[in-house]
């Protein structure tokens, strides 16, 4: 028997009772439904931090030191970006607090103080303008840069806002930058740390410092060796209360999620093999009832030459085409359903704007699990088919 | 001479059930010749189904030979005479058995799916065979539930047909018609035979069994010729005469 003949034959038989076949399909359709939402979600959640953090982040360590004697300073970074050479470029940030007037208008927000090499280690990219220099940096230049956001609350909708001036403080600052408005960045300003310092928090303080590993630097171990170098370096002891240091990675944040996920996605393998199981028993149920109804059709397929074999196949590959047709269901389902349940999603990972993402592989590993329960429950009803004997079939009434 | 296409000897079946053991058919030994329209006649019980179902290989004998165009067919696996049915056997059953939402066409065609006959050949030939029972072509396309059973049965006899078999086996083809469509049916066997076909056909009917060159009659799973037959009968009315 040719395969284009077998496919034909399963066609009509399909065709023959569509109703009842789109019932018995149904666990199948949970089950991919299921297995598909979780999928999209997961890959949704990767696809949202990957986009948001940048893949430049995988090589930041977090710094945050602070020693007997107080914040570190410009001076500690030098040395440490000599004694850890595995570093591109140490980098410190401060926080501030500030609100900025432009005539009537007025935003409140976030000022972080930073070098330039902060920008590219956090991947923000500007709609406009420029970061600061080094040499502004020095100078402790009266220079902000500010997002999209707070441009539009300040100016208005309308652009270019670079070259204007903003009052903060008693100071008016030059706008020179603006930032791409982002979930993670939004109402934020950024200045150089000198300036923070000096004329917004009136005290020296590094409050977050940034390492950027090199490119061929396992960022975690490069944050053991870090932490190791700066408890002997300042001999700290928190126990003692002689300072504190906390050094970890963008990347261990990321595994942490990942674990996170690991329980929403046995719950959901739960959830789909439990209706994987149900379904096939569904199939099988079917099966044995459709090979009961077609007792004399299969008598008379046998006196016309039909083999055991293309009895089976017929019939396994009819239970097949049932499961992969549910399973496509199901994966139209379960992108709906992962829809639905993003916002959970967001909440439950801790990001914003996740938008499931159904990936080649998912639906091809759908496909295949719907193929194989089809195979592993349609098997036992296609055998009985094909063992039939088909003077005893051709008699059944 | 020619091979007969139908060489058995010595067949035996013996049935095992529950309730203890059959014994069909006792020693049959038969030859039909390439050509020829052979009817078999008995009462209900006498093993005519058995022997049809040995004949065409969906059984196989508990002992004794059995010779398709010369080739020994009794010892052959389940794959072997699946082959044979599809390759060298017509079937015509006395239910039909067309598949009832399928056209006339694919009904026809159906028996080609399993000899491996290419695509191309299919249609003309289903056309072929349904042109030689005289079914008119605006049925072709029908689905087989709306013909009638004259109908029916002329589609199964293309059905038959359309593999070009060595032997066609009709079993009480004519059980579920009236008299008028089974004269039509009988004509289209006949036509059968006059293209050179073989058939053997079974009936418990004596006006069915008119139509075929020659008549064996089966008792108790037994053989008989007419004349063994006649004086069985004429043995019986004497002793029911007696008693
Ligand atoms: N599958 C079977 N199992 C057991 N006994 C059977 C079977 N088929 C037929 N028989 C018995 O064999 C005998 C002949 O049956 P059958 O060939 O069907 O006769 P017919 O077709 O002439 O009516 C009967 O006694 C019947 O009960
Ligand atoms: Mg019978």
């Amino acid at each position: 028997m040719r395969a284009g003949d077998l496919i034909r034959e399963t066609g009509s038989a399909l065709d023959s009772n569509r109703g009842r076949s789109l019932l018995t399909v149904l666990g199948i359709v949970i089950g991919i439904a299921a297995v598909i939402a979780m999928t999209a979600l997961i890959d949704g959640v990767k696809y949202a931090l990957v986009g948001q953090l940048g893949l430049n982040r995988a090589r930041l360590v977090y710094i945050n030191c602070w020693t007997q004697y107080g914040s570190v300073t410009a001076n500690d970074l030098e040395r440490w970006e000599r004694d850890l050479p595995e570093y591109e470029f140490i980098t410190g940030t401060a926080y501030g607090w500030g609100e900025m007037t432009v005539g009537a208008n007025s935003s409140n927000g976030q000022i972080m103080g930073t070098y330039p090499e902060f920008f590219d280690a956090m991947g923000i990219n500007l709609v406009e303008g420029r970061f600061y220099t080094e040499r502004e940096v020095e100078k402790g230049s009266l220079v902000i840069v500010i997002d999209e956001t707070t441009a539009r609350t300040l100016f208005g909708a309308s652009g270019p806002y670079v070259d204007r001036t903003i009052k903060l403080g008693n100071y008016e600052f030059e706008v020179i930058g603006v930032t791409e408005a982002s979930q993670m960045t939004s109402n934020t300003s950024y200045m150089p740390l000198p300036t923070l310092n000096t004329r917004i928090n009136n005290y020296e303080s590094m409050d977050q410092i940034l390492g950027y590993a090199r490119e061929d630097v396992d960022p975690d171990e490069l944050a053991e060796k870090t932490d190791a170098y700066l408890r002997k370096t300042y001999d700290i002891d928190e126990e003692e209360g002689y300072g504190y240091v906390y050094v970890f990675t963008m990347a261990s944040v990321t595994r942490q999620l990942d674990s996170t996920m690991l329980s929403f996605q046995l719950l959901m393998t739960a959830v789909a093999s439990i209706s994987l199981v149900v379904g096939g028993i569904g199939i099988m149920n079917m099966m044995l009832t459709n090979v009961t109804e077609r007792i004399r059709e299969i008598g008379l397929r046998k006196a016309l030459g039909a083999r055991a074999g293309d009895i089976t196949k017929q019939f396994l590959l009819e239970s097949i085409a049932l499961c992969v047709a549910g399973g496509a269901i199901g994966i139209l389902a379960g992108y709906g359903g992962a829809w639905a349940l993003a916002g959970v999603a967001s909440g439950l990972a801790g990001i914003e704007g996740i938008a499931p993402v159904i990936t080649p592989g998912a639906v091809g590993m759908a496909t295949g699990i719907c193929v194989g329960i089809g195979i592993v429950f349609g098997y036992y009803p296609a055998r009985r088919a094909a063992k039939l004997d088909p003077v005893e079939s051709l008699r059944y009434q | 001479m020619a091979l007969p296409v139908i060489d058995i000897h010595g067949i035996h079946r013996i049935y095992e059930t529950e309730a203890g053991l059959t014994h069909a058919l006792r020693g049959v030994s038969l030859t039909v010749d390439r050509g020829e329209f052979l009817a078999i006649m008995g009462p209900s019980g006498s093993g005519k189904s058995t022997l049809m179902n040995i004949l065409g290989c969906l059984d196989t004998p508990t002992s004794g030979s059995y010779r398709l165009e010369g080739l020994e067919v009794s010892s052959l696996d389940d794959d072997d005479l699946a082959e044979i049915r599809a390759t060298r056997l017509g079937f015509v059953f006395q239910s039909f058995n067309l598949l009832p939402r399928a056209t006339v066409l694919r009904n026809v065609m159906l028996p080609l799916i399993y000899s491996d006959t290419p695509r191309a050949e299919r249609e003309w030939r289903a056309w072929k065979a349904l042109k030689a029972v005289d079914l008119p072509e605006e049925y072709y396309e029908h689905k087989s539930n709306e013909l009638s059973g004259g109908q029916m049965q002329r589609v199964a006899i293309a059905r038959a047909l359309v593999n070009d078999p060595a032997l066609i086996l009709a079993d009480e083809p004519t059980g579920n018609l009236d008299s008028a469509t089974s004269e039509m049916v009988l004509q289209t066997f006949a036509r059968m035979r006059d293209r050179g076909k073989t058939i053997v056909l079974i009936t418990h009917d004596p006006k069915v069994a008119a139509w075929a060159d020659r008549t064996v009659h089966i008792r108790d799973g037994k053989l008989l010729t007419d004349e063994q037959e006649r004086a069985f009968t004429a043995s019986r009315e004497r002793k029911g005469a007696t008693s």
